[in-house]
């Protein structure tokens, strides 16, 4: 009833799914912030929004942005605001494809 | 067959007490009550094994070793007052099968058969070595055939539920063409199988194989054994072609069936108009409905809430709303299925807010609405750009718990961040998570590439 094919958008690609769910050795900074020395990038993202939700540091002003405190400016390049929309591609920055 | 009677379940007790540093004796047995209390002064169990004592408690062989099995059973044999029957022999031979290997549970069988005069083996004992020599993973059939001829070396013909058991057993373990080999030689030797295990081997052979190979299954019952095709058979093969699209094929059946002198009921024709549907072919749909009017075939349930999906899919949806009303006037109240196959009819039309009220009247009519209702008129509202309703919708679902579908959450968090609202798409990513509606990979996936596309037009200035 629904199309079909969207189901099979990403788990039907398994290098994709992959790059999701496989897990990586971690770069020092982020090891500090999770506390463990591999894990894949769906988890990554995983750890870094609920730590967001925890902490309540979403702007109450303007919910999409975060505003960051000292451990996760860390991680985010630095950054003091940080709009949700990018959080995927910062945390994807940690997770450089692999060369052949 | 897979209770162990109660006489069986004595007989653990008493081995209980004979191997102390098994087990000790847990519950109260039956009728060997005064001499299992007399033995147990002798050597009192171990206390260290009474925790994990209860669960194996059922199957009395420990290991599948031969040689244990065997001296337990002659250890038994010899301190059993009563006569062993059949039934006993039975369920240790099912007690054994169910962690040995098949060798080792003939051996036993050939072992009981000699030490018992008084056994004769009936077709139930060798039904059981059967069925456990076809759940066996080898690839060839060398333990079923072993065990056929012990069968037919003592004297035991396999008759039709021998042939019924194999081939159950065999599907059940996934080796269907062995199934089907087995069958046509147990055919040619024995016994032809009745129609329920034909039936059931051609379902499973439609399943999982080829067409042709399937014909030409039915073609060798047929022509070789004088096994014909009954009404269930073509039904079956009947469904099959429909879902493989193949329409053409399905009416060449049905000319088939009609020539074989049967008449199609209302499951058959309710079949094939399941194939139309999912076509959108709306009108040999409703064809299919006139004609069983024509037979005098009573159309059901299934038969409305098929022609009213298939006519919604098409975009008739005014002829649907029609026959829904012919529905209830036959005395059928439309439920979920029919109410959502029309909802998504009117969406499909751009008539979402008029679904959405259905919705209500539904509601209204008792009809709880389910969880395909709920994707369906959300996936509308969010095509339909409709968001304060597609939200409310959403808060609606969440209070009740349904779970999302993936196209569903797909267009409602693309358009929660299209309209910039990308708090509450992370919102819903975490209730789709949460109620484990989807992966995590397949919800995260879908957020992701949502945020890469409004990161890329707000670069290119498209979005503010």
């Amino acid at each position: 009833m629904l199309p079909q094919r969207l189901k099979k958008a990403i788990t039907d690609n398994p290098k994709k799914l992959g790059n999701l769910i496989d897990l990586v050795n971690l770069p020092s900074t982020l090891r500090e912030f999770l506390g463990q020395s591999q894990i894949s990038r769906l988890g990554c993202f995983m750890r870094v929004w609920s730590y967001i939700k925890t902490n309540n540091l979403q702007d109450p002003k303007n919910m999409n942005v975060v505003n960051c405190d000292d451990k996760l400016k860390r991680i985010l390049l630095g950054k003091q605001r940080v709009d949700l929309v990018e959080l995927p591609s910062l945390i994807k920055l940690h997770f450089p494809k692999e060369p052949k | 067959m897979g209770k162990i009677p109660s006489s069986f379940r004595s007989m653990t007790s008493t081995q209980l007490v004979k191997k102390p540093t098994t087990f000790p004796p847990a519950p109260p047995p039956r009728d060997f009550r005064n001499r299992v209390s007399g033995r147990e002064s002798v050597k009192t169990p171990q206390n260290t094994d009474q925790g994990s004592s209860r669960e194996p408690l059922r199957n009395p062989f420990k290991t599948p070793d031969l040689s244990d099995a065997k001296s337990l059973f002659n250890s038994i044999a010899s301190t059993s007052k009563i006569p062993l029957d059949l039934k006993f022999h039975n369920s240790v031979l099912q007690s054994y099968a169910s962690i040995a290997a098949v060798d080792d549970t003939v051996n036993l069988f050939t072992h009981i058969l000699k030490s018992q005069r008084n056994f004769s083996p009936e077709p139930s004992t060798f039904h059981i070595l059967l069925s456990h020599a076809c759940k066996a993973p080898d690839s060839p059939l060398s333990n079923v055939h072993r065990v056929l001829n012990l069968m037919v070396n003592n004297g035991v013909e396999p008759n039709q539920v021998t042939t019924d058991i194999a081939v159950r057993s065999l599907c059940e373990s996934g080796r269907i063409i062995d199934a089907m080999d087995l069958t046509k030689e147990l055919s040619e030797k024995h016994s032809p199988p009745d129609t329920y295990t034909y039936n059931f081997l051609l379902k499973h052979l439609c399943k999982c194989e080829s067409l042709s190979l399937v014909y030409e299954f039915v073609d060798v019952m047929k022509k070789s054994f004088k096994v014909e095709p009954d009404l269930i058979s073509y039904t079956i093969l009947i469904d099959t072609v429909c879902n493989s699209k193949n329409l053409r094929e399905a009416m060449r059946l049905v000319s088939l069936l009609g020539n074989a002198g049967f008449k199609p009921d209302c499951f058959l024709y309710n079949t094939i108009m399941k194939g139309y549907c999912t076509l959108s072919k709306g009108s040999e749909a409703i064809g299919v409905y006139k004609k069983m009017k024509e037979e005098g075939v009573e159309p059901d349930r299934v038969t409305y809430n098929t022609l009213i999906f298939g006519l919604s899919k098409c975009g008739r949806v005014e002829e649907a709303r029609k026959y829904m009303e012919t529905m209830v006037e036959s005395g059928y109240e439309p439920d979920a299925v029919a109410y959502t196959s029309l909802m998504n009819g009117m969406c499909r039309k751009g008539e979402t807010l008029g679904a959405l009220s259905l919705l209500g009247e539904m509601e209204a009519k008792g009809c709880a609405p389910n969880a395909c209702t709920y994707n369906t008129l959300l996936y509308g509202l969010c095509k339909a750009r409709l968001m304060d309703k597609g939200i409310e919708l959403y808060g609606l679902m969440r209070s009740n718990g349904v779970k999302l579908e993936s196209s569903a959450y797909a267009t409602l968090v693309r358009t929660l961040v299209r309209s910039g609202k990308v708090a509450e798409a992370y919102e819903v990513f975490d209730y789709a998570v949460e109620s484990k509606s989807l992966t995590d990979a397949c919800a995260y996936s879908t957020l992701e590439i949502s945020l890469k596309w409004l990161k890329k037009a707000k670069e290119q200035g498209l979005v503010v």
